[in-house]
C-alpha cells in the first residue's frame, strides 16, 4: 500500500537522512529511486546498478540494518532512517568480518556483485550468526553472482560463521 | 591432489585487487562520472527487420537540454564496426536488420532528457519480413540481408572415406542436438565515460578485452590516428567474451567529440539484452558409427549456427566448433560440413567456451549413445577411442606434445565421485533395491562423465601478438606492464604470484600497470584462455635480460662483482648471505638510465594452413551426480569433480575459480538458460525470466584436481583454463539424466517436460 502522506510530503521535496553514519540531504521527486540518490547524488558508487527490478541483489543495502535492493526502494521512504551501503560497513581501522572473509576465500572475482553480497551476508548474519545451508540458500538465492559459481562465496560465509563476528583470527 | 586453500597453502593469496573489491572502493568504468559531463542514449530499430525511409532529428534537436542528436551522416570515418569483418553499420544508413541496430543517438543534460530526445527522433520505416531461423536463412527465396547473402561462413572438414566406414559400422547412432541462445549476463551492464580532452585527444574509459582493437576500430570510425585515442579498459565487471566487440563505445565517442563535452552511457539490462551478444545457437546434426569392439569407424557432423544480423566473430566460432566436433578422438573416416547463417535475431558472438560448449555437448552425447548400444560402459568406450600423445590434433595438424587426454581420463576413473558411482553399481547389481534411505520414487539420481580438449589460443591464420614489459620505475616500483585486461578471472593476481614466486620480488616492489592504451605494449587480446600462458612466457624471457640489467646497475653503484648481488625482495641482495645491500628505490635514484626490459612475440601456433587450428590444448574431465525429479522434471546438480591437465597451476585461487565460475555458467547453459526470442523479437529482457544459476543450484560438492606435469622438455608452461570448465559440464549432467531417468537429452537447456512422468499408485 503507498503511504499517502509520505508520498504527498516528498512530491518535489528534500529527503533528509543518515547515511554511513552522516546526515544527508537530496533533493528528490516522488519516483526517485534510493539507488540513484546514492551513487548519483551521493557518489557512492559502490553499490551497483545492475537489473534494476529487484532481482540481483548488486545494489544492496541496509536501510535500519535490514537488507534491501535500492533499485526498488523508492527513496522517499527513506526519510530518516539509517542507511548503511558497502562504503560504510568496515570500522575505522578493520574490515568488517565479512568482507575480510570474503578478502581470505577469495569469494569474488570481477567484484561486481560483492557489496550486495556482502551487505547481505552481513544482515544474515547479524541476524542469525549460526544459519544452516537452507537458511543460507534462502537469504542469499536474491544475490545473483555470475563469475564464482559461489564457490567462494560459500567459503566466505562459512569462514564469516566461524570468525563469529571478529576481524581478526580470534573468532 | 584436490585443489582448495588447504593444499595451496602460501600459494593461496589474497588478490591485490581485493581490498578495493570488498570495500566497494574501486571504482569500475561505468561507476566514472566527469565535471560537465553529459549523459547519451542510443535509438534503437524497433522491428528486426526494416527499410529506412526517412529519418528527422530536428524535433529532438530543439529540446532545451539536449546537446547532440546523430546519425550516419555524422559518422566521420568508417560506418562500420566488427573484429574481424566489419559490417556492423555504427547507425544503420537504409535497413535495420536486428532489434538492437542502432539508428541514432543523443547526448543531454539528463539521462531523462536524453531518453526524451530519442522519443522525439522520428524515423519511418518499412517493414520488412522476418528471416527469424538460419535454416530459413538459406532456403530458396529467403530475403538476403546482405549483399554477399545469408551465408556468412562456410567451413568442411573431410579425412578417409566415409561411407566404406558406415558400410563397416556395427552400430550406428544418429541425433540432432540443439542449443541455446545464452547471454553472458555480467552483472555490470557496457557502459563507459568518454572525455575530449583540451589537447585534442580522447580519453575512453569503457571495459573491453583488447584495448588496442578497441582503439583501431574507433579510429577507424572517427577517422582520426589511433594515436589520438586513449582507451582505459579495466577494471571490467565481467565479460566472458561478450565484451570484446565495441558496443557503447562508438556512440559515447561520436557524441563527445560533437558537444565537446564529456559523455557518459551506461546500458540497462533491457538494453544489454536487446544489443548485446549471445552464445552461438546451433544445430548440431551427428551420425557416428563404432564397429562391434567399439572402435570410432565414421563421423558425419552437420553444423548450423545462427549468426544474427552481423558477422563479429561468428566465422571464427565456427571454425573452433568444427574442430571441436571431433575432439580427442579418433576416427577411421569423418566429414564435418557447416555453415553459420545471417538472421534477423540477436547478435550471436565470442562467449567463454568459443563454439566449443556446443560441439562437445554433442560429441560426447554420441559417445555415450554408442556406448548404451554397445552395452559398453561409456569411460570405457572414450578409452578405446582416445588420442595418443603422438597423434595429430583434430584437425590432422601437428600440436605442441602432450598426454593429457590420458592423464583426466584416468584421473576421473581414480576419483571419489566415480568410486561411488562404480560402487552403487556394484551393489545394485547384486540388491533388488538400492541402499539407503528410502527415497520417493519419483526422486532417481544418476551418475555421467564427459571429456573435454579445448584450444588455446585464436589458432592458425588470426594474428596472436603476445608480449609485455617490465621496468624500474623512478619511484622504486618493478613496473609489469601488460596490455591485458582485467575483468575478474584474477589476471592482476596471477601477474602477481608470478613475479613473486618466479623472480623472488615482493608484493610490495611490484606495481602492475594494464588495461591503458597509453602505456601498455599491446600483448593481444585478452581472450582465448590465452593470458596467463603469455604472461608466463613473457617473464620466462624477461627474466634473464631484466633481472641482469638490474645486477649490473647495482653492480657500478655498490663497486662490486655483479656475480656476488642477486635482485629479489626489497632490493639487490648479497647472494651468500642474502642482505640487503641496495634497495629498488636507491636502484632506481642511482641508475644512469632507466633499467627495462621488453618482449613481443607471437602465441604458438601449429604450422599449417587450416584456419583456426590449434597448437595448443587443455584437457578436462568432468564428473557429475544429478538429481532428476519425475514429478517437477527438474534437476539438481548434487556433486562435481573436474580433472584439468593444462600444466602448471598459477594461481591456485583464480584456477579453482575459473573452473567453478565456468562450471557454474554450463549450468545454466544447461538447465535454465535461454534467451527466447519470437520472429525476432526478445521476450527475454531481464533476469526474471533469464534465470542463471543461485547459490540454491550451485550448493553441491564440487572438487577441483589439476594435473600440472608436462610432457618432458615442454616450454609452454601453464595453458589457459579460462574457458575450460564452462565446457564439459553439459554433456556430463545429460548422460546423469540417462542414467537416473533414462531419457536422453539432445536439447538445452533441459526441458522439464520432457523429464516428468505420470506416477501410479497401485
Ligand atoms: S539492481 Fe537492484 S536488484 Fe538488481
Ligand atoms: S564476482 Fe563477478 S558477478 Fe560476482
Amino acid at each position: 500500500m503507498i503511504d499517502q502522506t509520505w508520498a504527498e510530503r516528498a512530491a518535489g521535496s528534500k529527503l533528509e537522512c543518515e547515511v554511513n553514519g552522516k546526515a544527508v540531504s537530496a533533493e528528490i521527486t516522488p519516483s526517485t529511486r534510493l539507488l540513484s540518490v546514492i551513487r548519483e547524488d551521493l557518489g557512492l558508487t559502490g553499490t551497483k546498478r545492475s537489473c534494476e527490478i529487484g532481482r540481483c541483489g548488486a545494489c544492496m543495502v541496509l536501510v535500519d540494518g535490514k537488507p534491501v535492493n535500492s533499485c526498488l526502494t523508492m527513496a522517499y521512504q527513506c526519510s530518516g532512517k539509517k542507511i548503511t551501503t558497502i562504503e560504510g560497513l568496515a570500522g575505522e581501522e578493520m574490515l568488517h568480518p565479512v568482507q575480510q572473509s570474503f578478502l581470505e576465500e577469495g569469494g569474488y572475482q570481477c567484484g561486481y556483485c560483492t557489496p550486495g553480497m556482502i551487505i547481505s551476508v552481513a544482515a544474515m548474519l547479524a541476524e542469525n550468526p549460526k544459519p544452516s545451508m537452507e537458511q543460507i540458500e534462502e537469504h542469499m538465492s536474491g544475490n545473483l553472482c555470475r563469475c564464482t559459481g559461489y564457490g567462494g562465496i560459500l567459503r566466505s560465509i562459512e569462514r564469516a560463521i566461524e570468525r563469529g563476528g571478529q576481524s581478526d583470527d580470534r573468532g | 591432489m584436490l585443489l582448495n586453500r588447504r593444499t595451496s597453502g602460501d600459494r593461496w593469496r589474497i588478490r591485490p585487487d581485493g581490498p578495493g573489491k570488498v570495500t566497494g572502493q574501486m571504482p569500475y568504468l561505468t561507476d566514472m562520472s566527469a565535471p560537465g559531463m553529459l549523459h547519451g542514449a542510443v535509438l534503437r530499430s524497433p522491428y528486426p527487420h526494416a527499410r529506412i525511409v526517412s529519418i528527422s532529428t530536428e524535433k529532438a534537436l530543439a529540446l532545451t537540454g539536449v546537446r547532440a542528436v546523430l546519425t550516419y551522416a555524422d559518422v566521420p570515418g568508417l560506418n562500420r564496426f566488427g573484429i574481424a569483418h566489419p559490417d556492423h553499420p555504427v547507425f544503420c544508413e537504409d535497413r535495420t536488420r536486428f532489434i538492437g541496430d542502432a539508428v541514432a543517438a543523443a547526448a543531454a543534460d539528463s539521462i531523462a532528457l536524453a531518453t526524451e530526445a530519442l522519443k522525439l527522433i522520428e524515423v519511418e520505416y518499412e517493414v520488412l519480413p522476418v528471416v527469424d531461423d538460419p535454416e530459413a536463412a538459406l532456403a530458396e527465396g529467403a530475403p538476403q540481408l546482405h549483399e554477399q547473402g545469408n551465408v556468412q561462413h562456410r567451413n568442411d572438414y573431410r579425412h578417409g572415406d566415409l561411407e566404406a566406414g558406415f558400410a563397416a559400422c556395427a552400430h550406428i547412432v544418429e541425433e540432432i542436438y540443439q542449443t541455446p541462445r545464452q547471454m553472458h549476463t555480467y552483472m555490470e551492464t557496457e557502459g563507459g565515460l568518454f572525455i575530449p580532452e583540451e589537447n585534442g585527444r580522447l580519453t575512453v574509459y569503457s571495459p573491453t578485452q583488447h584495448g588496442f582493437m578497441d582503439r583501431m576500430q574507433l579510429a577507424r570510425i572517427l577517422d582520426r590516428p589511433e594515436t589520438d585515442i586513449r582507451i582505459v579498459s579495466s577494471p571490467i565487471g565481467g565479460s566472458f567474451g561478450g565484451k570484446d566487440e565495441l558496443n557503447v563505445q562508438p556512440y559515447g565517442a561520436l557524441l563527445a567529440l560533437a558537444t565537446g563535452r564529456p559523455v557518459k552511457l551506461h546500458h540497462s539490462r533491457w538494453e544489454s539484452v536487446r544489443a548485446g551478444l549471445k552464445r552461438h545457437p546451433m544445430k548440431i546434426t551427428m551420425k557416428t558409427g563404432t564397429d562391434a569392439e567399439g572402435k570410432l569407424l565414421a563421423h558425419r557432423v552437420r553444423i548450423v549456427s545462427d549468426a544474427g544480423p552481423y558477422s563479429t566473430l561468428s566465422a571464427e566460432v565456427l571454425n573452433f566448433a568444427v574442430e571441436h566436433v571431433l575432439g580427442p578422438y579418433r576416427f577411421g573416416a569423418a566429414e564435418v560440413t557447416s555453415v553459420c547463417a545471417f538472421t534477423n535475431n540477436g547478435m550471436s558472438g565470442e562467449f567463454r567456451g568459443f563454439g566449443g560448449n556446443q560441439a562437445v555437448f554433442a560429441m560426447e552425447g554420441q559417445l555415450d549413445r554408442l556406448a548404451e548400444k554397445l552395452g559398453m560402459d561409456p569411460w570405457r568406450l572414450r578409452e578405446i577411442n582416445l588420442r595418443k600423445p603422438e597423434d595429430p590434433g583434430p584437425l590432422g595438424q601437428p600440436i605442441s606434445r602432450t598426454d593429457g587426454v590420458r592423464q583426466v581420463w584416468e584421473a576421473l576413473g581414480d576419483s571419489r565421485l566415480w568410486r561411488e558411482r562404480e560402487s552403487l553399481k556394484a551393489i545394485s547389481a547384486e540388491a533388488s533395491a538400492p541402499p539407503g534411505l528410502p527415497v520417493p520414487p519419483w526422486i532417481k539420481i544418476g551418475y555421467g562423465a564427459a571429456f573435454v580438449m579445448h584450444g588455446a589460443g585464436l589458432g592458425v591464420g588470426i594474428p596472436d601478438p603476445a608480449g609485455g614489459r617490465l621496468r624500474l620505475a623512478k619511484d622504486g616500483k618493478i613496473e609489469a606492464v601488460f596490455g591485458y585486461e582485467e575483468f575478474g578471472q584474477g589476471l592482476i593476481a596471477s601477474l602477481e604470484q608470478m613475479l613473486i614466486e618466479q623472480y623472488g620480488f615482493a608484493a610490495d616492489d611490484l606495481r602492475i600497470v594494464i588495461g591503458d592504451s597509453d602505456v601498455v605494449p599491446d600483448s593481444g587480446s585478452s581472450t582465448a584462455s590465452r593470458a596467463t600462458s603469455m604472461m608466463w612466457q613473457s617473464l620466462r624471457r624477461l627474466r634473464a635480460p631484466f633481472k641482469g640489467k638490474l645486477r649490473a646497475e647495482a653492480a657500478r653503484i655498490l663497486g662490486r662483482p655483479a656475480e656476488s648481488l642477486k635482485p629479489l625482495n626489497g632490493g639487490v641482495r648479497d647472494i651468500e648471505s642474502g642482505e640487503l645491500l641496495l634497495t629498488y628505490e636507491e636502484l632506481a635514484n642511482q641508475a644512469e638510465e632507466e633499467i627495462a626490459a621488453e618482449t613481443s612475440f607471437f602465441y604458438p601456433t601449429s604450422p599449417v594452413e587450416r584456419v583456426g587450428s590449434h597448437f595448443m590444448y587443455s584437457y578436462s574431465s568432468v564428473a557429475v551426480k544429478v538429481e532428476v525429479n519425475t514429478l517437477t522434471g527438474r534437476v539438481r546438480l548434487l556433486d562435481q569433480y573436474h580433472a584439468v591437465a593444462a600444466g602448471p597451476v598459477v594461481n591456485p585461487q583464480g584456477y579453482l575459480g575459473q573452473i567453478e565460475g565456468g562450471s557454474g555458467m554450463a549450468l545454466g547453459f544447461t538447465i535454465t538458460e535461454d534467451a527466447v526470442m519470437d520472429k525476432g523479437i526478445y521476450l527475454t529482457r531481464n533476469l526474471d525470466t533469464y534465470l542463471i544459476p543461485t547459490i540454491a543450484e550451485l550448493k553441491g560438492t564440487f572438487e577441483v584436481e589439476p594435473i600440472e606435469k608436462l610432457p618432458e622438455g615442454d616450454e609452454y608452461g601453464p595453458r589457459g583454463i579460462g574457458e575450460l570448465g564452462s565446457v564439459g559440464l553439459a554433456p556430463a549432467i545429460a548422460q546423469a539424466i540417462f542414467d537416473a531417468a533414462g531419457k536422453r537429452v539432445a536439447k538445452l537447456p533441459v526441458d522439464p517436460q520432457l523429464l516428468q512422468e505420470r506416477i501410479s499408485f497401485d
